[in-house]
């Protein structure tokens, strides 16, 4: 078994790890409260304009911050567009079938993704990464420290946003009933957009923060997403501080079991695992509370 | 989905013809069917025969594959089309499978056809294990638990590696080559014996899942698909079919895997990418997933696909995009798939054709097009 000092550089990996999740986990989960579709395609989507970031500044000779800011808006602009295209004519499906057509976008990214950026290894260092400070001989670079603030601030912004703003309030009445929302004069289309915009906005985000975090691969990248939607799952798609905590839960155990040699191998099945633990959990306890539907 | 009952309807008299019978497995066929399997042997004969008269290797090989992926497909069609139960990692239990053939092949000396009814028969027994605790789950939670499940696999046999020859429970050396290849049937060693063989096994399993659908746990299923709650007040026991439905689905996509363990002689995990899984849902969706015509054009687009676009020099990634759309515009327009929707749209471009032809020579187009 192996000691404290083996474990102690692996606590801040994991938590930075864990926040990415975190922050990703919260996007899918204003999304899928406010319009009922869980995006699928919210890895390839930050993926992408990770890869458009890379581009901008390896090809094109643009500064990093301004090609760091595309990468957010190209998140936000494609979620969008796909809402406003495929949102409404889907609107009155199975969430299944929602969460399906994402599946669609995420095909149609990843295509264009490995066509135009073909499968070579590339890198994109954050500059923060560069630059870091020592806790108790453990070096953390900001890299790390900005994922784990942004984990932390966005899911207690989220958290207030829903519970005290009006548009808050319109989200979780649009998660309990579209129609009864739209007839009290809820602009539900209005509403459905602002939340596809966040939370794509949330996936460029965590894109850049995992390409740097992880590595820069468009597959990878893309299913990283299943592990945030274990976080999700645990969270029952619906509840944020547990989503938060689920995914903290997830990066820690995941790095945590890193120095333990004889499992270390099948530490990425953590998030799978727990997940599926969870779920089993879920449902036994409360037999109908996963029928699928939201609210 | 409203296009469930349409699709259910021309089935409903042989199915009812069937079971008047007692209870009987091979139902008694109607004319216009006798007709139809005719067809179908004819079709069977030319790809037995035929084909591997006029394919080079390589194209052999691409059918074997072809006709490979379509039970993969067919097992998905069975969970989705037939009972509404959506898995997302129908890949992974292929991967599992080819591991448990490729062990069995290594650790015994049986003759293939066992081993290929053994992979099948322990895929079954896994798949059943996994669709036990999942049968608490609907819809969208029981896809990310199937998504889950996958993601689990990937990674357990990215590390374990798939079985050639080491030694061990595992089995995997890391030597280049490993020590020997999974070896094919003692009757078709040859690619094009091959290829013969496993169209047979892919025709069988086609029989298998056909009986199944036109017996009792057909008729259960599509109670079960649409609607749970009637189904249950019409004494269907949704738990035993339900797992049927698993128990089927993973049967036929084991011995897939132990046809695709066969073809390729090594396995490995390169093979079973994480996006094939959601691939054949993409393919399984396009080539609709209410026929077993379905099936084999999935089979089709996820092998035949994109070996023709690597020949005509175009980059396979326009595939994934294309399956993408594909999705999206199945989901948003024809829920039924591509074996409904083109020849309903090559009988309206006929119509459109023959409605101009009629309207040139001046005689009423309407009557035609109506």
């Amino acid at each position: 078994m192996p000691s404290w000092e083996d474990f102690k550089p692996f606590i801040i990996t994991g938590l930075a790890l864990g926040s990415v999740y975190a922050m990703s986990g919260v996007g899918m989960v204003v999304l899928y409260r406010a319009t009922g579709v869980l995006n699928l395609a919210f890895g390839a989507v930050g993926a992408m304009g990770a890869l458009i970031a890379w581009q901008l500044i390896n090809h094109n000779g643009w500064a990093e911050g301004p090609a760091f800011v595309i990468c957010v808006l190209f998140g936000g602009a494609v979620t969008l567009l796909y809402g406003a295209l495929f949102g409404p004519p889907l609107s009155g499906r199975d969430p299944l079938i929602k969460a399906v057509a994402t599946l669609g976008l995420a095909l149609i990214l990843l295509g264009i993704m490995s066509w135009v950026w073909s499968d070579k290894a590339r890198s994109m260092i954050l500059p923060s990464s560069n630059h870091g400070f020592e806790v108790s001989d453990v070096f953390v670079n900001y890299t790390q420290v900005i994922a784990l603030g942004f984990g932390i601030v966005i899911t207690i912004v989220t958290g207030l946003f829903l519970r005290f703003t009006n548009l808050g309030t319109a989200m979780r009445a649009l998660a309990n009933d579209r129609e009864i929302t739209a007839t009290l004069g809820v602009p539900v289309r209005r509403v459905e957009a602002a939340a596809w915009l966040g939370s794509g906005l949330l996936a460029g985000a965590s894109g850049l923060l995992l390409s740097n975090l992880v590595g820069l691969d468009a597959t990878t990248l893309t299913f990283l997403v299943i592990s945030s939607l274990a976080a999700t799952l645990i969270g029952r798609l619906r509840s944020i501080p547990g989503t938060f905590l689920a995914a903290m839960g997830i990066g820690l155990v995941n790095a945590l079991i890193t120095p333990i040699l004889s499992i270390s191998q099948y530490r990425d099945m953590t998030p799978f695992v727990l997940a599926t633990i969870a779920l089993f959990l879920l449902s036994g306890r409360r037999g109908n509370a996963l029928t699928g539907r939201a609210g | 989905m409203s296009a469930t009952a349409e699709t259910t309807a021309p089935e409903a008299p042989t199915t009812a013809k069937g079971g008047g019978g007692g209870r009987s497995w091979v139902p008694k066929l109607t004319a216009g069917e006798r007709v139809r399997a005719l067809i179908i042997l004819g079709l069977l004969a030319i790809v037995l025969f035929l084909l591997p008269a006029i394919l080079s290797g390589y194209w052999i090989n691409v059918s074997t594959d072809t006709a490979i992926y379509s039970v993969v497909a067919l097992g998905l069609g069975v969970l989705m089309g037939r009972t509404g139960l959506v898995s997302l990692g129908q890949i992974a239990v292929l991967a599992l499978a080819g591991w448990v053939a490729a062990r069995l092949c290594f650790a015994t000396s049986l003759p293939f056809p066992v081993i290929l009814l053994l992979s099948g028969l322990i895929t079954m027994v896994i798949g059943t294990l996994i669709g036990l605790p999942a049968l608490r789950l609907q819809g969208l939670y029981l896809a990310l638990i199937t998504l889950m499940l996958a993601g689990a696999i990937g990674v357990a046999l990215r590390t374990t590696n798939f079985p050639n020859g080491g030694a061990g429970f595992l089995g995997h050396t890391e030597s280049d080559r490993g020590n020997g290849t999974i070896r094919r049937p003692a009757l078709a060693h040859a690619d094009t014996a091959f290829f013969r063989y496993t169209v047979i096994v892919v025709a069988i399993m086609f029989l298998i899942a056909l009986l199944h659908v036109r017996a009792k746990p057909g008729r259960a299923w599509a109670a079960i698909r649409q609607s749970e709650p009637a189904a249950l007040a019409g004494g269907v026991n949704i738990t035993l079919y339900k797992l049927w439905a698993f128990a089927l689905a993973s049967f036929l996509t084991g011995v897939a895997g132990g046809l695709l363990a066969a073809r390729s002689g090594q396995l490995f995990t390169l093979q079973f990418p994480t996006q094939d899984s959601i691939l054949l849902l993409a393919a399984v969706l396009m080539g609709g997933i209410y026929s077993f015509w379905g099936a084999i054009v999935a089979g089709a687009l996820m092998r035949l696909l994109p070996a023709l676009l690597d020949n005509w020099g175009l980059p396979a990634d326009l595939l994934t995009i294309l399956f993408g759309v594909g999705v999206l515009q199945v989901l948003l327009t024809a829920p039924q798939g591509i074996v409904y929707q083109f020849p309903r749209d090559m009988a309206r471009l006929g119509r459109l054709i023959g409605g101009l032809f009629t309207r040139a020579r001046g005689a009423p187009a309407r009557e035609r097009a109506g």
